[in-house]
């Protein structure tokens, strides 16, 4: 009869990490042909994290075009090039490495587990996603293309048709952005498979579903969704080059094709693919807030049935991009419903996190700062996303700066803010060096006041009638004002990303060492050594509730007596 | 430990280029089948007929897990009277899904009664929700929904059937948290609340099907199911229980100082 967490107290490894002499390109060789899950771990997050900058000079670009009225700091040809490609980079080549990054160093660890169910599959499903990134960045240098400025794609990250089609998009642009993301599709399907089996069948002893942590949980919802959401986005890619390459006419609207048939593809991907980025940003959430708070989390098992929830709900809630289509009347009712429908899980999960700080004793450390932020700007972006889901506010505002700063919202007002969260919390385990808490509340205070300034604005001009993806404006629009300030905005978030930067290199060198725990925690990756060694646990680990540690910790009072 | 191994990257690089010669010529194409065979022959000789692992050497020393905050809080609820060894009681789902049957044979009552007195049929109303589900149903004439059909009868029954068992669960868990006087609010407030939301949206979403519907017997029979089934969710031991927590606890807050201790759970 096991009365604690552990089967033996304290007999988890902290082998020291033999330091084998190694030359830079064996060293280097070893990142090429890793297999295991926290080396893949740290190349998905470092290869997101420089798809960032990139996305982040392209959008800084846009701000600078957008800056004043009747400017031609870009060609307009580029400027298509910079917004297509800044939305694809943000989504396919930050968003889900990144998440996938953290689920792979992170969940194995959380689970009790030594590695991932399928660790080839894992390192085959990285470097698909990274070459197709390269693939589609090699786009810009691949061709000439017509306007001088290389083949990037420039439709627009949703790429509708018939844009893509022969007769408008002659030479390579859309075959650049269907080919690759078919390939970091398959990538990332991969990973989604591996997290799945890992999470359903190697879990330590004692970890019931029920005893997961959230950020695991959240994972496998993900993972699930992924594997339903991919495969359309995948399936219309090869569509679309059937009609490019092979005569067919599936999008073609010249020749019996519907360009409606694309968006419905599309967008039965798109729009899970946010709930695919968001919801393990509440993961991310749900393990920083309890431990910042000092408190369990509030309501675990309606966290875990919100998520899974909020996974169905978000597969019938497509079409809400297609108000402004011409559906029939029952159709945009049901999708009216559906939309509104996902808040009440998500307002479940905001009201479990304030529930959880509540009565708690607050540190506001770094990771915790970018958490409180996250919740004041998802329940804007939830409140905008119903106005929205509302069909007569969106015949009104579709496609304008509104939904922009709406998404915009989602993206960085959560998910960014969450990954920068998840990198103060994890960085010290993934390393054993603390990130400085000093430039960690610089970076946090700019990038705040930046996305305020950027965002909180955006909105206006979206009333006011400026519509997404425009190159310029005249100066009698009224919009000018408000998108200066946008653009100000932009520059500070660059700055803090700089910060950022400078915080990762400077802790890596001169940086406290973290030691096991630094923010006493409750989850399993807190037992392992920082970093863990290759094989993360010595012995298998024993849990008896959701919070092993805690009953390690608090052996008088240990949390399976409640559970 | 799997061994490192290079064949993934090599069958990832293989699978880009394969694709990307429809970009960049038929030889890159070429090239990446040769390196998709590659490497799918270097990986299955990875774990075939053996899987290629390496040993790692294992040092195990003891390692202390332990906090500098000893002090544990807990919260204290004012009106939460727990004895040693009660278990808090949970919501009563079964008392509803039980509701939920009964409730749901209540409400068939109504609808015959009205069915015969207005149209000479006991199936008009089972046509109705039946008919629902069923193409072509805007061109259906009267004789039609007064008619026997067992095809729409399955249908109702399957519909009539699920529906009254998931609002039976819902009344199980949401009735213990709402204020006193359950079959008020079970039996006539939410019955009227999802009357008027139907009322609005169903001629937006089935106006052939709105266009048949009498309204006022539409809400008798939904306040005839949520009398039934309030009144038998109200008779449950557990619910009586439940309405005596704190509301903290039956919304389910899960806290130590809050839930007494589960001995039983020890040893798992």
């Amino acid at each position: 009869m096991a009365d604690q967490t552990l089967p033996i107290g304290g007999a988890l490894d902290i082998t020291p990490q033999k330091a084998t002499k190694q030359s830079f390109f064996e060293w280097l060789s070893e990142w090429f042909i890793t297999v295991d899950h926290k080396k893949l771990g740290i190349l998905y997050i470092s290869y997101a994290l420089v798809f960032m900058l990139v996305a982040g000079v392209e959008a800084l670009m846009i701000r600078v075009q957008l800056a004043v009225p009747n400017n031609d700091f870009v060609s307009p040809q580029l400027y298509d090039r910079l917004f297509t490609m800044h939305g694809t980079t943000m989504v396919f080549l930050v968003g889900m490495p990144i998440l996938f990054g953290f689920a792979n160093y992170i969940v194995p660890l959380q689970i009790g587990a030594r590695d991932m169910a399928y660790p080839r599959l894992n390192a085959f499903s990285f470097w698909l996603t990274a070459f197709g990134g390269l693939l589609l960045y090699y786009s810009f240098i691949g061709g000439f293309g017509l306007y001088g400025v290389g083949t990037a794609p420039d439709m627009g990250w949703f790429a509708y048709a018939p844009l893509t089609e022969k007769a408008f998009s002659p030479g390579h642009a859309p075959d650049y952005w269907a080919i690759a993301l078919i390939i970091s599709g398959w990538g990332t399907l991969g990973t989604a498979i591996n997290i799945i089996a890992t999470t359903i069948s190697m879990r330590c002893k004692g970890m019931t579903l029920m005893r997961m942590p959230l950020f695991s949980w959240l994972m496998l919802v993900v993972s699930g969704l992924t594997l339903v959401t991919i495969t359309p986005l995948t399936a219309a890619q090869i569509m679309l080059m059937i009609d490019r390459y092979l005569g067919g006419h599936f999008f073609d609207t010249q020749a019996g094709g519907s360009a409606v048939m694309w968006m419905h593809f599309f967008w039965i991907f798109g729009h899970p693919e946010v709930y695919v980025l968001v919801l393990p940003a509440f993961g991310i959430a749900s393990e920083i807030i309890p431990v910042f708070s000092r408190k369990g989390i509030f309501g675990y098992a309606a966290m875990v049935a919100a998520s899974v929830g909020i996974g169905f709900v978000s597969l019938g809630v497509w079409a809400h991009h297609m108000f402004t289509v011409g559906m029939s009347t029952p159709t945009t009712t049901f999708f009216v419903l559906s939309t509104m429908l996902v808040g009440i899980p998500t307002g479940i999960k905001i009201f479990n996190w304030l529930a959880t700080i509540w009565g708690g004793k607050i540190v506001f450390a770094t990771p915790m700062l970018f958490c409180l932020a996250f919740l004041f700007q998802f329940l804007i972006a939830g409140l905008t996303g119903i106005m929205l889901s509302a069909a007569p506010w969106d015949w009104q505002l579709h496609n304008s700066y509104f939904v922009v700063a709406h998404f915009h919202y989602v993206l960085v007002g959560a998910i960014v803010f969450n990954i920068f969260a998840a990198i103060y919390y994890w960085f010290p385990k993934a390393t054993g060096k603390m990130l400085s808490e000093t430039l960690g509340k610089w970076h946090f205070w700019l990038f705040l006041i930046g996305f305020h300034l950027t965002f909180d604005f955006m909105h206006i001009p979206g009333i006011l009638g400026m519509p997404r993806h425009i190159y310029t404006y005249m100066p009698d629009r009224g919009w000018g004002i408000w998108n200066f300030i946008e653009t100000i905005g932009a520059f500070v978030q660059a700055i803090a990303v700089l910060v950022f930067l400078y915080n990762v290199v400077i802790s890596l060198m001169k940086g406290k060492e973290a030691g096991n725990d630094p923010w006493d925690a409750w989850t399993l990756e807190w037992a392992t050594p920082s970093p863990p060694p290759a094989y993360n646990f010595a012995t298998d680990p024993v849990v008896n509730s959701r919070r092993p540690l805690w009953d390690l910790k608090h052996p008088e009072d240990p949390d399976w007596k409640y559970e | 430990m799997p061994a490192n191994t290079a064949w993934p990257i090599v069958l990832a690089f293989g699978c880009t280029l394969l694709l990307g010669g429809i970009l960049l010529g038929e030889i890159i194409s070429l090239l990446g089948v040769v390196l998709v065979l590659a490497g799918c022959i270097g990986w299955f000789r990875q774990v075939l007929p053996h899987e290629n692992a390496e040993h790692v050497p294992v040092e195990v020393q003891p390692v202390e897990i332990e906090t500098k905050r000893k002090t544990v809080q807990r919260f204290k609820l004012p009106g939460l009277h727990v004895e040693p060894g009660e278990i808090i009681p949970t919501s009563p789902l079964i008392a509803g899904l039980k509701g939920g049957i009964a409730g749901g044979i209540a409400m068939v009552i109504p609808v015959l009664i009205y069915g015969q007195i207005a149209h000479g049929s006991i199936w008009y109303g089972v046509n109705l929700l039946g008919g629902a589900g069923v193409a072509d149903w805007q061109n259906v004439t009267p004789a039609q929904i007064n008619a026997f059909h067992w095809q729409w009868l399955l249908i109702a029954l399957v519909i009539h059937g699920v529906s009254s068992l998931l609002v039976g669960l819902i009344y199980g868990a949401m009735l213990p948290m709402l204020p006193s006087r359950p079959i008020l609010l079970g039996g006539i407030a939410l019955p009227l609340v999802w009357s008027g939301l139907e009322y609005a949206s169903m001629g937006l979403i089935n106006p052939a099907l709105a266009s048949h519907v009498s309204w006022p017997w539409f809400v008798v029979s939904q306040v005839a199911y949520g009398l039934v089934a309030g009144w038998i969710v109200s008779r449950d031991e557990n619910f009586k229980r439940v309405r005596n927590m704190p509301f903290a606890i039956r919304v389910g807050l899960e806290a130590p100082g809050l839930m007494h201790e589960n001995h039983q759970g020890e040893g798992h």
